[in-house]
């Protein structure tokens, strides 16, 4: 490979628009052949957009400026999340690698076109690590594995005589061991002077493989360089929550602690049936722009506690202060103000939908009914809200019942949002969604903390460690007690409590059983 | 592929059981009418020892179930019995009106596949467009009117009023290739609501494919445009259209009684009205054996066609 790299293609100043908001804005980007350039960033933040706006395909009706340029005339390869979703399932795995074959050949005798257009389908299989594929060829795509699958859609793009491709999360749900592979499958290429640009949030992925790495968020590049310097010094504080997140390192002490709190709980005893006490709380403290995660088992008192805070449940003695005054007991009597500062998610998002009205105006609603302003407004901002949670406007105009979990979820979150909240408290949120849409859920959740001019406070009630990582400070319970509460840091790696110790065993020996 | 064999087995076996089953009930039906043979042949002079003669000469004073077995047994040699009214073997009736069917039906489904499928898919690439609104509310209007009316409506025009075409076959026999002016309408009026329910369906199949991963990569690596809408697009297109087609074309080679009545066409549609006026047995129950066999032939190769263009979905027993 030649020391001088002149990029194979080139985004300049792209913007993608959709109804006015822009989806990606001012992205630069530099493709070299031969290197790995890795687009990272939560769901939502402009990665497939602007690794599709390399194959000139933009989201229908979008308005898109900028410049895109390829040098060269190799076509761009494309290699998209869920493979199988490109292969045809009628035709047999040789049907498209035929087509692109064919043109390749034309220059030879008609009598031996057939044959040579068969060896360059086997040599790009080959190429793409599926070596002696013959029968490979007249199988049905369904009757392939999807690493074979994976495989197959790079044979095309190599077939293609590809000079840049463009790899959209390669390695999302996979195990460990097919991470790898599919790592040492994309290094072959890039050996081969092809230019890969990796859409990714998977880090592990990024780090073994990437040259470049451009760091997404909310359609913007926050931060970008060799994938070397971004690790060991990242800019960007979006950058180092990312690699936080990632690492499953835990924040460091420099979480918000200055001031006054803007939610607190004193004395907190929370009854169900007016007899059997649920939760006890002496005192706990959410700061504005921290993120708290409640920990414990289903039945410790974890959803009490927060429905307390919400104004659902109001058999419970004690305070609730919201910024130093208390907050009434039950939602009737809170004022609009106090309402929208403390938001709820729930649990199950398809339940929290009515199911005959578009996404859309029951988003907007919570902005008209909590903050008075008109419908058009609330639409305006819902839609954008929406959009900057990784929920296009196109989906956000059907019936819940049209929607994933995850985006339903998605949509839970906007809702809430759009009461400009002080505390937005989630319950369980990523419980019942598959692992990546539940990573996408939290990347959603960690853009949020901290949040707008009145920094956004989190309260996260979960049963799940990993997810608790997101927090700045962990509160544990247990059978209705507040056992221990502290730094994440401090709680994860020195947990004081009986309690709290075995919960961490129990997710270690998950955790080291699923990896082995 | 074993599986695709026992697949076939299975469902040649239970295509015997329905056939079988078709028989009886045809059987049974006919038993059931009113009158029979006798009745029918003593026609004007229905004197009850007349009719009993009649009764006792044709057998029919045997009891129901002794006739069926005995027709049954000649079936199992090929042998579909005599008819009750002329003496002539049932084979021959079956022969003489499968031949005007079989035309009928060759020349309409020669029409209907490539009209079918042409207009499914022109709509689909002009989805929500002029051509698209057209051929769909032109299909949808076509498709609303009956046979009967449409056959009634068009000998009234292009026969009776301009006088282009003949009005019926009368008078033709069975050699009715030898007046091709006589089958344009009939096949017209078999062809009208196939063509609409077909294109519909390939229109449907075609918009979903069209709009799919798999066309759009095939496009973005530059397939040309008719390969992607032909060889990609139309294979996801075809399971339901040929599920459908391959009922209308048991449609069409049972004999379409209200066409061949209209048409006075011998078909065998005309031959089973006949047949069931004249309560001639031995030949409805030929018929009926023939149809059977038709419909489960037909269907069993739709199946496997649609297994063929939807390998994912497995044979469904």
């Amino acid at each position: 490979m030649s020391e001088v790299t002149d990029p194979v293609a080139e985004i300049r100043d792209l913007r993608v628009e959709i109804d006015g908001h822009a989806i990606v804005d001012g992205v630069r980007l530099r493709v070299l052949p031969g290197k790995v350039t890795a687009l990272v960033g939560a769901s939502g933040s402009g990665k497939t957009t602007t690794g599709l706006a390399l194959l000139d395909e933009y989201p229908p009706g979008a308005r898109v400026t900028g410049e895109v340029r390829r040098t060269g005339d190799g076509p761009v390869g494309y290699v998209p999340q869920h493979p199988a979703a490109v292969l045809n399932p009628a035709r047999r795995v040789s049907a498209l690698l035929d087509d692109l074959a064919r043109p390749q050949v034309r220059h030879l005798p008609r009598a031996e076109r057939r044959k040579a257009a068969r060896a360059l389908v086997l040599r790009a299989l080959s190429d793409a690590q599926l070596p002696d594929s013959e029968d490979l060829l007249r199988r049905y795509p369904h009757q392939l594995s999807g690493g074979q699958q994976q495989r197959v859609v790079l044979a095309q793009a190599l077939l293609l005589g590809a000079r840049v491709i463009v790899a959209d999360e390669p390695t999302t749900g996979q195990d460990a061991l097919t991470k790898s592979r599919v790592v040492a499958q994309l290094a072959a290429v890039a050996a081969r002077g092809i230019a890969i640009v990796l859409l990714s949030h998977d880090l592990d992925v990024v780090r073994a493989l990437a040259d470049e790495v451009l760091v997404m968020r909310a359609g913007r590049v926050v931060e970008s360089g060799p994938a070397k310097r971004l690790w060991t010094a990242p800019r960007h504080e979006w950058t180092r929550r990312l690699l936080d997140q990632q690492r499953a390192a835990v924040k460091d002490g420099r979480h918000p602690k200055a001031g006054q709190p803007v939610l607190e709980v004193r004395n907190l005893t929370a009854v169900h049936d007016r007899r059997t006490t649920a939760l006890h709380a002496p005192r706990l403290a959410l700061h504005p722009g921290e993120c708290l995660a409640v920990v414990g088992r289903s039945g410790s008192g974890k959803t009490t506690l927060a429905r307390c805070l919400a104004g659902l449940h109001r058999d419970h003695d004690g305070e609730i202060l919201l910024d130093g005054t208390p907050l009434p007991r039950s939602l009737r009597h809170r004022s609009r103000a106090q309402l929208a500062a403390v938001q709820y998610v729930f649990q199950d998002a398809r339940a929290a939908f009515d199911e005959h009205r578009p996404v859309l105006h029951q988003v907007a609603r919570t902005a008209v009914r909590l903050r008075g302003i008109d419908e058009r407004e609330a639409t305006a901002e819902a839609s954008t809200t929406l959009t900057g949670l990784g929920l296009p406007a196109e989906l956000a105009h059907r019936l819940p019942g049209e929607l994933s979990g995850g985006e339903l979820q998605r949509a839970a979150l906007a809702r809430a949002l759009l009461a400009r909240p002080r505390v937005l408290i989630c319950d369980e949120v990523t419980s019942g969604l598959d692992t990546v849409t539940r990573r996408g859920i939290l990347d959603v959740l960690a853009g949020l903390v901290g949040e707008g001019e009145k920094e956004l406070s989190l309260v996260l009630i979960t049963h799940d460690l990993d997810t608790a990582r997101l927090a700045h400070r962990i509160a544990v319970l247990d059978a209705g007690e507040l056992v221990e509460q502290g730094p994440v840091r401090r709680v994860l790696t020195d947990p004081r409590h009986p309690f709290t110790v075995s919960l961490m065993e129990t997710t270690e020996r998950l955790e080291a059983g699923t990896r082995t | 592929m074993s599986g695709l064999r026992s697949f076939v087995a299975r469902r040649l076996l239970l295509g015997v059981a329905q056939t079988i089953a078709v028989v009886l009930l045809v059987f049974a039906l006919t038993e059931a009418l009113p009158g029979d043979a006798a009745v029918a042949l003593a026609g004007d002079q229905p004197d009850p020892a007349r009719i009993a003669a009649i009764r006792e000469a044709m057998d029919l004073d045997r009891p129901a179930y002794e006739r069926l077995a005995d027709w049954a047994f000649g079936l199992l040699h090929g042998d579909f019995g005599t008819s009750l009214t002329s003496g002539r073997p049932v084979t021959q009736y079956i022969v003489d009106g499968f031949g005007p069917t079989l035309l009928l039906a060759t020349l309409t489904l020669a029409l209907l596949v490539p009209l079918g499928f042409g207009l499914g898919v022109l709509a689909a690439r002009h989805e929500g467009r002029l051509v698209d609104r057209l051929v769909s509310s032109v299909t949808l209007a076509v498709y609303a009117v009956p046979e009967f009316a449409l056959g009634v409506l068009l000998v009234l025009v292009l026969a009776l009023k301009l006088a282009w075409l003949p009005p019926t076959a009368l008078g033709y026999g069975t050699d009715l290739l030898a007046h091709p002016a006589a089958l344009v309408l009939p096949v017209l009026v078999l062809l009208s609501r196939p063509v609409c329910s077909l294109s519909r369906l390939v229109r449907a199949g075609m918009v979903d494919a069209l709009a799919s991963p798999y066309a759009a990569h095939a496009r973005r690596y530059g397939v040309p445009g008719a390969r992607v809408r032909y060889a990609h697009a139309l294979p996801n297109a075809l399971a339901p259209a040929v599920q459908q087609l391959a009922r209308t074309v048991d449609w069409l080679l049972c004999g379409v009684i209200v066409v061949e009545a209209l048409f006075v066409i011998p078909g065998l549609g005309t031959v089973l009205l006949n047949a069931v006026a004249e309560r001639d047995v031995p030949v409805v129950q030929g018929l009926a054996v023939v149809f059977g066999v038709l419909a489960v032939v037909l269907n069993l190769g739709a199946d496997l066609v649609a297994h063929r263009l939807t390998p994912r979905a497995g044979v469904a027993a």
